[in-house]
């Protein structure tokens, strides 16, 4: 029966391509949509590698401080300490403007032998950074007020960098060059990736480094873990002591709110994109089931005439059900052509994983859909009188 | 007895109207017979075909078909049990025009448990029979008239059935060819011994069968 069908769909090829384009662009926009999802969805369920929960982040505005580093470092120093005597207060820690959802990028690369390693987050951090955000280490330490004096300046990487660097041997205590391999820094600790951009966006390979007395004039973040009992009147409190403090406008920010910002950046051209294609696959059912209804309607000669030599109902509407399947598996392959050249020519540099799943549900997608259409179209078929078909031919 | 029809009545109702197509035809078909059934336009013979296919049910009466009483058979028995016993034929001849002659002889044979090799040997057989053994490849499209009904008959013998009931088999030829169709059923009454039943609207054609049944109005007549 298979090569019977084969024959009939090539012999009527020419009646077929525009079910077979139909099939062939669904395939393709399916497997975008698949593809964008398959992305966001891996991402999304890898660990954030921080707590973001009751993290405020104080900006300001350093440029009425003092300009001398020292000075400069006992200020932040007895700021520091103002801070945490207060009770809302759990950890403090300045940083660069680049932190959790923050919209700014800070990036640099470093050197392990002889080879680039380019577009490394680079985050400038105090002490109590991995408090205020939880981050957990994998492997060493993290910084200690020691480290401003040893030889080798101090970093922290992410696990991920840290396998791409070492593979499976431990990262900390192994020196690295950086971007120039001029200087040489030490890596003392190895921390979980780091989804610093958003929930559905890949964690990039990250190094902590300490803020110290030539770098701290560049701080001008200060992040805040409070703790539960911190509300609106220590916002407030916390406002007036800034501002008075460094003499500056500041601007206090809840993560957990710029986080969901951050997600929605995502969210709602993802949801955009799924509702477009949404339409598009349904004005595709809607046509395949059309084009099926149409070619019931002008083959029920043919239906009459095959239930009149042995057909049973059941076997006319399988047989009408495997031809929609048969040119759907015709334009899959065809799509799964160029899908395939995703993971092969390694566009957008994403994994191969998620090009692979997108083509397995696009395919599951396609047939269930194809399937879908056909079944009510070939059960009609199955319903088609042979004495009434054979009569209206 | 091949076929027996008992006090066969079919209506066809619709909201307004209810027509009595077939009333209270009894009829028996001897096995080896050459039926032939005339009868003005709409008297009834294509429903009474139809009926002694099993492509329609009558309203009322008894159908049996080599002895078995068809009422209590399924679809796919049905199907079945058509695909082993009867061959139809056509006034228009009812082939695939997407598939090659071959294809279409074949087609009875695919619902049935037969492999391909031996499809080929009996579609290429039966259309030899019919004198079209040159023609396998060719479509519908490209062959005349008379070559198509031949090809029909083709089709309706290549499963070896017991009965051929044919719808006006020459009505779209012309006399030439209608003879030549026509030899071609004699022929396989005569030495296949298939029982024939035939709807004609030409009295020379029917004169050549065994038995002449006429219709009016739904009622036989003679």
């Amino acid at each position: 029966m298979y090569k019977h069908l084969f024959k009939l769909i090539w012999n009527k090829r020419r009646q077929n391509f525009l079910f077979l384009s139909e099939i062939l662009i669904s395939f393709l926009v399916v497997f975008a949509v698949f593809s964008y999802l398959t992305y966001y969805y891996k991402n999304y369920i890898k660990p954030l590698g921080f707590d973001y929960n009751r993290v405020w982040s104080v900006s300001y505005n350093g440029d009425r401080l003092s300009k001398n580093a020292d000075s400069l470092g006992i200020f932040y120093t007895n700021l520091n300490k103002a801070l945490q005597a207060m009770p809302e207060i759990e950890a403090v820690s300045f940083s660069s403007s680049n932190y959790p959802y923050s919209s700014s990028f800070i990036s640099t690369g470093l050197t392990q032998g002889g080879k680039k390693f380019n577009n490394i987050s680079d985050f400038n951090v105090g002490n109590d950074y991995q408090k205020v955000w939880s981050v957990k280490l994998v492997d060493g330490r993290w910084f200690t007020p020691e480290d401003l004096i040893s030889k080798n300046k101090g970093i922290v990487i992410n696990e991920t960098f840290s396998k791409e660097l070492f593979g499976t041997a431990k990262a900390a205590g192994k020196l690295i060059g950086d971007f120039d391999d001029k200087n040489k820094f030490k890596i003392i600790g190895v921390v979980n990736d780091f989804k610093a951009n958003g929930d559905f966006l890949p964690a990039n390979n990250v190094m902590f480094s300490q803020l110290d007395t030539t770098n701290l004039k560049w701080a001008s973040t200060l992040l805040i873990k409070v703790r539960e009992t911190a509300g609106a009147s220590f916002e407030s409190k916390l406002y007036k002591f800034m501002a008075t403090t460094m003499r500056s406008a500041v601007e206090i920010q809840h993560v957990d709110e710029m986080r969901n910002a951050k997600n929605k950046e995502t969210i709602i051209p993802m949801l955009l994109f799924i509702i477009v294609a949404g339409f598009l696959i349904i004005n595709v059912a809607l046509g395949l089931f059309g084009v099926l209804w149409y070619n019931i309607n002008k083959r029920k000669g043919e239906i009459g005439l095959r239930r009149a030599i042995g057909a049973s109902g059941v076997s006319v509407s399988t047989q009408m059900v495997l031809e929609s399947l048969i040119l759907a598996t015709i334009s899959v392959l065809i799509g799964c052509f160029f899908a395939v050249q995703f993971p092969l020519l390694n566009v957008f540099d994403i994994a191969s994983s998620v090009y692979l799943i997108a083509i397995l549900l696009s395919v599951l997608f396609i047939y269930t859909l194809v399937i879908a259409c056909s079944l009510y179209p070939g059960r009609q078929a199955a319903a088609i009188h042979p004495a009434v078909a054979l009569h209206e031919d | 007895m091949m076929i027996r029809l008992k006090n066969i009545e079919k209506v066809y109702r619709t909201a307004t109207v209810e027509t009595l197509a077939i009333n209270g035809i009894n009829l028996d078909i001897a096995k080896g017979e050459f039926l032939s059934i005339m009868g003005p336009s709409g008297c009834g013979k294509s429903t009474l075909l139809n009926i002694m296919g099993l492509l329609d049910e009558p309203s009322k009466g008894d159908i049996k078909i080599d002895d078995q009483d068809i009422r209590s058979f399924s679809d796919k028995k049905l199907a079945h049990f058509r695909n082993e016993k009867l061959g139809f034929i056509f006034q228009s001849y009812h082939l695939i025009n997407d598939l090659q002659v071959l294809d279409n002889v074949e087609l009875p044979l695919l619902y049935r448990d037969s492999s391909a090799k031996e499809r080929k040997a009996l579609a290429t057989e039966a259309l030899e029979k019919v004198g079209l053994s040159n023609r396998l490849k060719h479509f519908p499209t490209q062959l005349s008239g008379g070559q198509r009904q031949r090809v029909a008959i083709a089709r309706a013998i290549v499963g070896r059935p017991q009965i051929i009931l044919a719808d006006e088999p020459t009505g779209n030829l012309d006399s030439a060819m209608g003879n030549e169709i026509m030899n071609i059923l004699i022929n396989l009454n005569k030495n296949e011994g298939t029982t024939i039943v035939m709807v004609t609207h030409d009295e020379s054609m029917a004169q050549k069968t065994h038995r002449l049944v006429r219709l009016f109005d739904g009622s036989q007549v003679q």
